[in-house]
């Protein structure tokens, strides 16, 4: 648990509030008027968040930016965490999650992944359009049954890269998993804050992810509707 | 096959869909030979529960036979005649080892959209809506069973379809709302609402040892009913002021417990009915908990309420001042029905409790939509329907 960095805009999304609110302006100020009046509140709103870094329609979005991420490689990233209590003892959960090649089994949207060596694995992602992305996965860190640590990289360019850890609950209750997870996130806030609406964000891939790995590893399997009969494709629907 | 699928509000036809099959390894298909109408499938048919989709099949209340197992279910065979329980749960998680197996955390897989409702995610249930998984229910000629290894309950041979089919709900559901009022000799416990839930409330009331069950409706049948065969002292709540004859009937204490069977769509007259059905169409409410404001303000100071009535949201004049300053205790969940199949079962066996009274309608699969209307204006003294394919 982190205390929230009120700063939530990238530089990119600072930089085009305040092209926004330039534009809007300047706009205003030729138009007069209400219209004009309000173009001007607007602007200087937008304004207000570039210079804050804050944009408070993003925090119930859960939108969190990190300005120094660890990875120098990445200039900010998006911070994405999630933790679950599964079942099943530490070196359980570790062992099926350290083995890359079940990945696909528990973690949305993960096509293959094939591994190459202790640290090196590579892995095929599906894309928001059907087709699919490459990435290239590096384990920076593996301390036994207690956390891992990786990097990825697509086209040699830091993708996201974050760990997750392995800690015993308390009274036998099984191992909490906890994935922290930082990305970089090419159009911004704006386009983090658009993907987590659409369901799509990396925040709900996490979220899905820990909760498959606990239907599998607890009930043997990931509870699902895919392909079960409605009235939606029947001959007679109207 | 033929499927019940909800199209909107008011909405139910019988469609043609394809079968059912296997999706994962602990399922299994039955093929039902007798369905039920819950109270609360009239919350859906209502159109009062959120995250409903054209094409939905309905139905949380069946039995039939077994006719394919997935590889991981060695508990059954084909050819086994079983009831299936409304939660889905998966029998191994935190929550099902302590038996509070509607709470199981493996069998939603839409927990996320519970989670933004309710702040955690309850268990997946059949036909009932997409916050609770929106699996295909069991008012249809076959249903696919997930956790079949878990859930279902075996029929000794020479038990009809009707003397177990309720073990899929209502019984374990009206028995667990008695259970919760933690009778002790000499209590009275009263139970607003004499629908089947609340008719096996009162009967599990009696056979839990309570002194005394007070039943409160509106509909006569439904009190006769409840005095017939629960031994209930009725109390018509359009004939009478609920609170004082309640006051009256306990010596001024109160009941030392009361059962809200009821739920979401509470009928009653006057400001507050009204108040509650503005504010219900206009979506500032979610719920009319008219009968589980009076269940708080009528229970005896300490005394417990217990609420099987389903409900949806967000409630206004809650009175939660009551609770407090009279240490009241509410006890309230989608019931735990593994939990109780197998005692009720042997209940039913010893002849000490006949669910077949509830039945008034005996219909065909085909008629769904008809018995949906019926049901719902209780049309033709109907209290419970039972569907065949």
């Amino acid at each position: 648990m982190q205390t929230r960095d009120r700063v939530n805009l990238m530089q990119v999304d600072r930089w085009g509030y305040v092209a926004a609110g330039v534009a809007l302006l300047a706009w205003g100020l030729r138009r007069r008027g209400v219209l004009g009046g309000s173009a001007g509140g607007m602007a200087a709103w937008l304004m207000y968040q570039a210079y804050t870094g804050n944009n408070p329609m993003f925090e119930p979005l859960d939108i969190r930016v990190n300005r120094q991420p660890s990875e120098t490689d990445a200039k900010e990233t998006i911070i994405v965490e999630d933790a679950l209590t599964i079942g099943k003892p530490r070196e359980e959960v570790y062992r099926f999650w350290r083995n890359l090649e079940n990945l696909p089994r528990f973690a949305p949207h993960v096509l293959r992944v094939r591994v190459e060596d202790e640290r090196r694995s590579y892995w095929e992602i599906e894309g928001p359009h059907g087709g699919s992305v490459e990435w290239e996965s590096e384990i920076t860190r593996d301390t036994p049954n207690e956390e891992i640590q990786w990097r990825t990289t697509a086209h040699r360019k830091i993708t996201n890269f974050g760990s997750v850890s392995f800690r015993d609950a308390p009274a036998g209750r099984g191992t909490i998993v906890r994935v922290h997870l930082e990305y970089v996130s090419p159009a911004g806030s704006l386009g983090a804050a658009i993907a987590r609406m659409m369901g799509r964000a990396p925040q709900s891939m996490v979220e899905q992810a820990l909760r498959s790995l606990k239907q599998l590893l607890e009930a043997g399997e990931v509870a699902t509707t895919q392909g079960q009969s409605s009235g939606r494709e029947s001959a007679r629907t109207h | 096959m033929k499927a019940t699928c909800w199209y909107g509000k008011h909405e139910v036809r019988v469609e043609e869909v394809p079968d059912p099959s296997i999706l994962n390894p602990r399922d299994a298909i039955v093929r039902i030979t007798s369905t039920a109408i819950c109270g609360s499938d009239l919350h859906l048919y209502d159109g009062f529960i959120p995250t409903m989709r054209k094409g939905d099949i309905l139905g949380h209340e069946f039995m039939g036979e077994v006719v394919e197992l997935g590889s991981e279910v060695k508990n059954l065979k084909v050819g086994d005649r079983v009831v299936v329980p409304f939660p889905i749960a998966c029998g191994k998680c935190f929550f099902c080892e302590k038996e509070l197996y509607s709470l199981c955390e493996n069998s939603n897989p839409n927990s996320s959209i519970a989670e933004k409702m309710w702040g955690h995610s309850p268990c997946g249930i059949y036909g009932y809506s997409h916050l609770t998984g929106g699996y295909a229910g069991g008012q249809a000629e076959y249903a696919r069973v997930p956790f079949a290894d878990v859930g279902p309950l075996k029929i000794p041979d020479g038990m009809s379809d009707e003397q177990v089919l309720f073990l899929s709900d209502i019984f374990p559901t009206g028995y667990m709302a008695a259970e919760a009022c933690d009778i002790s000799p000499g209590d009275t416990v009263a139970v607003w609402g004499c629908g089947p839930v609340g008719q096996f409330a009162i009967q599990s009331a009696r056979v839990l040892g309570a002194e005394r069950v007070i039943a409160i409706d509106c509909v006569p049948e439904r009190l006769t009913m409840a005095a017939n065969h629960g031994g209930a002292e009725a109390i018509d709540f359009e004939q009478h002021d609920v609170m004082d004859a309640l006051k009256e009937l306990t010596g001024g204490r109160g009941p030392d417990a009361c059962i809200d069977a009821v739920g979401m769509e509470a009928h009653v007259h006057g400001a507050i009915g009204t108040y509650d059905r503005v504010k219900q169409a206009m979506m500032l409410e979610t719920d009319r908990p008219a009968a589980l404001r009076q269940a708080i303000m009528a229970c005896r100071n300490g005394g417990t309420v217990s609420v099987p009535g389903v409900y949806g949201g967000f409630l206004d004049k809650f009175p939660f001042g009551s609770v407090m300053n009279r240490s009241l205790t509410i006890k309230t969940g989608q019931t735990h029905v593994h939990r109780y199949m197998r005692p009720l079962l042997e209940m039913i066996q010893d002849g000490k409790i006949d669910p077949t009274f509830i039945i008034t309608h005996r219909m065909s699969l085909d008629d769904a939509s008809e018995a949906y209307e019926t049901f719902k204006h209780k049309q033709d003294d109907c209290v419970k329907v039972v569907l065949t394919p």
